[in-house]
């Protein structure tokens, strides 16, 4: 159950690269490229804990897709981003996997 | 569109990067997963490399692609082929129910990436005529 929670930690940090990395602009801003980097290192290593009982594959794919919901809905609360119903069923899809896989025994 | 060889030339080259931050990412997990939370160094040094490396090709790529599709891409072929290699190298095999669920993420996240592509909305609304 704990490395959920550092799954959980690393989808945070992911989303902060992306964050960071969107606004590094081709890293030619120097503290949004250092953000990027830190935030880039500690979701590695929580990720890194997380794998240690998750399988590679499935570890690693509801990291990067949590992190992908997880930017969606943020542009949607703090951008103004729309959400549609095409990115709605993305999320469904998504979120319905995870559960599935962890009904499924995924560690 | 008056310089379109070199547009396409360059477009070219956005996509093999883009298929490199593919291929860096799939390798990224990997090391990942066998550093054993960083505890062993040759894998260690292995993920920093290719996060780096696949940091560098994403951004070269995304100049040129649309962001949308270019993340598509991307997370699809770093989840699947960290599936399939990860199976292999160690030996991690998937039961048919997770490999069902698993999928169903991996096609979830690339619809989703798919759907913010400013690019592929305005070719619908037919503001682009490509």
């Amino acid at each position: 159950m704990i490395s959920w929670l550092y799954l959980g930690v690393a989808v945070l940090f992911e989303i902060a690269v992306a964050f960071s990395a969107g606004n590094a602009q081709g890293f030619t801003r120097l503290w949004w490229t250092i953000a990027t980097l830190v935030s880039g290192a500690i979701a590695t290593f929580f990720l890194s804990l997380a794998l240690l009982e998750f399988d590679v594959g499935v570890g690693y794919s509801i990291w990067t897709s949590v992190a992908g919901v997880g930017i969606v809905i943020l542009g949607a609360i703090f951008f103004q981003e729309r959400l549609n119903l095409r990115k709605l069923s993305g999320i469904a899809m998504v979120i319905g996997g995870v559960i599935g896989l962890r009904l499924s025994g995924a560690a | 569109m008056t310089n379109t060889s070199i547009n396409q030339a360059s477009n070219g080259r956005a996509w093999i990067a883009l298929l490199l931050a593919g291929a860096f990412e799939i390798v990224y997990a990997l090391s990942v997963a066998g550093s054993e939370a960083f505890t062993v160094l040759n894998w260690s040094i292995s993920a920093i490399v290719f996060f780096l490396l696949t940091l560098y090709a994403l951004s070269v790529a995304l100049k040129t692609i649309d962001v949308g599709i270019g993340y598509a891409v991307w997370a699809g072929i770093g989840a699947v082929g960290s599936a399939v290699f990860g199976s292999v190298l160690f030996e991690q095999s998937l039961t048919l129910g997770q490999a069902f669920w698993l999928a169903v993420i991996i096609a979830g996240v690339i619809w989703l990436k798919l759907a913010s592509s400013e690019k592929l909305q305005a070719d619908e609304s037919g503001l682009i005529a490509s």
